[in-house]
């Protein structure tokens, strides 16, 4: 009985190591792999927990809500950055703790929704596109047209399901800016949609709508750049079309509150190192914002123009902004557009 | 007792097909070495194996289990208590809060994740307790859980014979024997049907497990709904095939175990 | 407070005795509710009178914007989209009820005939599917009726619909799924009346002459009425809020309340109005529930209320 206790008390202080060092991360779902965490767990001697979101709107709910006191790193989009900033939920990030800052892209160094790269370090960046499976000999003309066109549509096709990204293309199919909050450009993009939808499969989240392109249940899908779904079928592309859409950045940043800010930045100066930035944008499938992590890209990817579009592709490229009051516009839109 | 009539077996039958067609598909598609939801491509057994070596999976299902039997355990009791407090008692304003009970059935999943939320950062603000994690999500669990098995268990006491209780004060039992012995076996069905549901409910629970939750907290739904908007991985369709499998064959045990009725 | 008691159940309770009954059996849940829903409530009832901040956080500045912008008052001219919502809602609610109610009438029916021990059987086998994920089984479904999926090509073959067209998006689709998916909300309350049908009745009902549907109507609705009740508004109350599965059977091509919400707390970030469009909605509901217990008579009131 005696020697039993003894074990047990054995067992119990063995287990009773100095507690490990935490960090909370909130971050979008497959964004880091598992190796990339073990690799950063044993690198620094710590434990990371990840929770995951699917929207940028339950981040920015749950950051509102106490996210910000719980979480030490939370990964923002070019878009959302600017609405935490204002709601004073990020800390600043002390580059000084952060030597691989110096590794981001110059086109991202100094972006108009972060100015300085006070409150995020970009990592990766995407494109609103479509994704198209090809058919045989027909040469398709890379336009919106294919979207809101009835004699372009090549087959069964789904819009977004993402107010920007579909109200977006339809204003620049228009030649509107995606940032646009006149009445008449907005009554025009709606009415183009409207008319699409009747054609269309329905609304479909950007992953769902390229695994049905993939299994053939569509033939073209409005969706963000995975080159993923290419690789696996070489019979799918994914292009921008001429008149352009919107472009992403996805920046990691570190809550108001975070009860590990030290930790926090040298998860994000580890991130922004070059091999793991290459790491991350191959299992991402996007483009890095890393710019020494360039070289160590797989070269298929590096001069893929759907990853890496040429300069005249990124020239049409626009930011989407959050539009404060006016937001209020596209959601009485889409709300028409969803209901007529 | 008739046995059912053939018309009956059809119609059964055709049912449970119907309610069980997406799970053969999850089962189907668990075993199929394609990646994705595509066309059959051979049989394998390698997602049951990831599914084993995916420490947040497990973790996700683990925090799901204990979820759901400790918010399923106490709404039962409240539940049931309310039920028969409410169909029984009469007490002033009875019918406003009878219909007030009706709030967490109406309430859109969002709303109510949203009110608690914020209700919990006043209270955190208060007491710096009601940190977001497991009891949190218990807590939601349990409010939303108890107005269901409160209708359930009501509705199924409404229509008691009052003949066996009365039976019973008239032999001389006091109120709590009769409960014990007579209602409680007679109300059973009802609390049963109210604790699987509510089991349900929060086994499936995603937006007010989602906004409640802490970190390390990721329920099966949290994690299942990020990942099946990137695409099924086919280790989720391993994971919901064996927890059909583990139910079908616990409720199967539990069935042939009993002594014939 | 006066000690006439009254006679229930074989008990004799002074009002006293019956309020401390209450207080113990329906306080603790009651409280519960209350304090974890019910409170916090106010809270969204009061965000749905303020405004919403540039930034989309919530600013308390009292104003009725919201509930002129449900009532149709939008930039883009008057437009009643929210009222036509809840109606569509409402609709779509009624027809999921009625569907239950036609699947779960037999199949309770058959479950309470089974021999003894596999009624519970029967009955954890309508369960079991939902401890699966309901996005999972709704994916699964849009397999099942994708255009290569053979209930498809089955319907293309007997020229119901055109080949290589799928079963869904379409409003086929999203009954079938929302029918099998509130199956037992309905199917486990209505069964908990079925199991204690009493048989002699309809039997006698029979023997005097009455056809099937008289029996039915007349010895056997009446008996079940409890459970159904309880199931259909169980049914009809959640089926209001649904919107997922609408949306992944339907092509997301329609807006439901539970869309108008979700859009309000999601993209638009527009929580005075997203709690605006919730009282709403709720209220509607819930009066309905009310002027339904009222209706009813006694018997419904004592159910439902």
């Amino acid at each position: 009985m005696k020697q039993c206790l003894l074990i047990l008390l054995v067992l119990l202080f063995a287990g009773c190591g100095k507690p490990k060092q935490q960090l909370h991360v909130f971050i979008w779902s497959e964004y880091l792999t598992p190796e990339l965490i073990a690799d950063f767990e044993q690198k620094f001697d710590c434990r990371v927990t990840v929770d995951l979101y699917e929207t940028s709107e339950s981040m920015l709910a749950k950051m509102a809500a106490g996210g910000a006191s719980i979480y030490d790193i939370v990964v923002p989009s070019s878009r959302t950055l600017p609405i935490l900033v204002r709601s004073g939920l990020l800390l600043p990030l002390r580059r000084e703790n952060i030597p691989n800052l110096a590794n981001v892209a110059p086109q991202f160094v100094n972006p108009p929704f972060d100015p300085g790269n006070r409150f995020g370090a970009p990592f990766s960046w995407d494109t609103a596109g479509l994704y198209l499976r090809k058919s045989k000999g027909k040469l398709v003309e890379e336009t919106w047209g294919l979207v809101f066109d009835a004699s372009k549509q090549p087959g069964p096709f789904l819009l977004s399901d993402d107010v920007r990204a579909c109200v977006g293309a339809a204003l620049r199919y228009k030649g509107h800016s995606l940032n646009s909050t006149n009445l008449e450009e907005l009554i025009e993009a709606r009415d183009l949609i409207i008319g699409a939808k009747k054609r269309s499969l329905g609304f479909e989240g950007h992953t769902a709508a390229k695994n049905r392109v993939l299994a053939r249940g569509a033939t073209m899908a409005m969706t963000y750049v995975d080159i993923r779904g290419v690789k696996e079928d070489p019979d799918t592309y994914y292009f921008v079309p001429c008149e352009g859409n919107g472009m992403s950045v996805d920046v990691l940043s570190i809550p108001a509150q975070a009860p590990h800010r030290d930790l926090a930045e040298k998860f994000i100066n580890y991130l922004l190192d070059a091999k793991v930035g290459a790491r991350l944008a191959d299992s991402l499938g996007t483009a890095t914002a890393n710019q020494a992590a360039l070289e160590f890209i797989n070269p298929d990817d590096r001069n893929n123009p759907a990853i890496y579009p040429p300069p005249e592709v990124m020239q049409r490229l626009e930011f989407a902004r959050d539009l404060g009051d006016q937001n209020k516009l596209y959601d009485e839109l889409w709300t028409q557009i969803k209901s007529k | 007792m008739k046995r059912p009539s053939l018309p009956l077996w059809i119609n059964a039958v055709v049912l449970y097909v119907f309610l069980y067609a997406p799970i053969a598909v999850v089962v189907t598609y668990s075993l199929n070495s394609a990646r994705r939801g595509g066309p059959w491509r051979g049989f394998t057994t390698e997602w049951y194996g990831r599914l084993l070596h995916s420490p947040d999976k497990l973790s996700a299902l683990r925090n799901t289990l204990i979820l759901a039997v400790a918010s399923t355990a106490v709404s039962t009791v409240l539940g049931t208590m309310l039920g028969y407090g409410l169909s029984r008692y009469a007490f002033p304003a009875k019918r406003f809060f009878a219909w007030l009970m009706y709030i967490p059935v109406v309430i859109p999943d969002i709303v109510a994740a949203v009110a608690m939320l914020m209700f919990f950062a006043l209270l955190r603000n208060l007491t710096g307790l009601f940190e977001l994690g497991l009891p949190t999500m218990i807590i939601a669990h349990i409010t939303f859980q108890t107005p269901f098995i409160g209708i359930i268990v009501r509705s199924r006491l409404t229509d008691l014979d009052p003949a066996m209780e009365e039976a019973a004060h008239d032999l001389g039992a006091d109120p709590w024997q009769t409960f014990r012995h007579v209602t409680l076996p007679l109300m059973m069905p009802g609390v049963l049907a109210g604790a699987a549901l509510a089991f349900t409910l929060s086994i499936d629970d995603f937006v007010v497990s989602f906004f409640t939750a802490g970190p390390g907290s990721t329920t099966l739904p949290i994690l299942i709904y990020s990942s099946v908007k990137r695409g099924i991985t086919p280790d989720i369709n391993a994971l919901s095939t064996l927890i059909v499998l583990a139910s079908i064959l616990g409720t199967l045990t539990v069935t042939l175990l009993r002594r014939r009725q | 407070m006066t000690d006439r008691g009254k006679v229930q159940f074989g008990e004799r309770l002074t009002l006293r005795q019956e309020w401390r009954r209450s207080l113990l059996t329906s306080g603790p849940g009651i409280a519960w509710v209350t304090l974890f829903l019910l409170l916090p409530l106010l809270g969204i009832v009061a965000i749905s009178f303020a405004s919403r901040g540039t930034y989309g956080d919530v600013q308390w500045k009292f104003t009725l914007e919201n509930f002129r912008r449900f009532l149709g008052f939008g930039a883009f001219g008057f437009d009643p989209l929210y009222p036509k919502i809840i109606a569509r809602s409402l609709a779509m609610a009624a027809a999921t009820t009625m569907l239950c109610i036609l699947a779960a009438l037999p199949l309770t029916l058959f479950i309470s005939r089974l021999p003894g021990r596999f009624k519970q059987l029967g009955l954890m086998l309508l369960v079991i599917p939902f401890w699966t994920n309901m996005l999972i089984r709704t994916y699964a479904w849009q397999i099942i009726f994708s255009s290569t999926g053979w209930l498809a090509r089955s319907a293309a073959h007997l020229g119901w619909i055109a080949p290589g067209d799928a079963l869904y998006p379409s409003s086929f689709a999203v009954f079938v799924v929302l029918t099998c998916d509130f199956l037992p909300v309905l199917a486990l309350p209505l069964y908990a009346s079925v199991e204690k049908i009493d048989w002699s009745i309809a039997e006698a009902a029979s023997d005097l002459g009455a056809d099937r549907w008289r029996v039915f109507w007349h010895a056997l609705l009446p008996q079940i009425k409890p459970g159904l009740i309880a199931g259909s508004i169980l049914v009809y109350i959640a089926a209001t809020g649904q919107f997922a599965i609408p949306d992944l059977m339907g092509g997301a091509k329609t807006v439901l309340i539970g869309n108008a919400i979700q859009q309000q707390f999601g993209f638009s970030r527009d929580w005075p109005f997203g709690s605006a469009i919730a009282c709403l909605a709720m209220g509607i509901v819930l009066i309905g529930l009310w002027l339904f217990a009222r209706s009813a008579g006694e018997e419904g009131r004592k159910t439902i209320l």
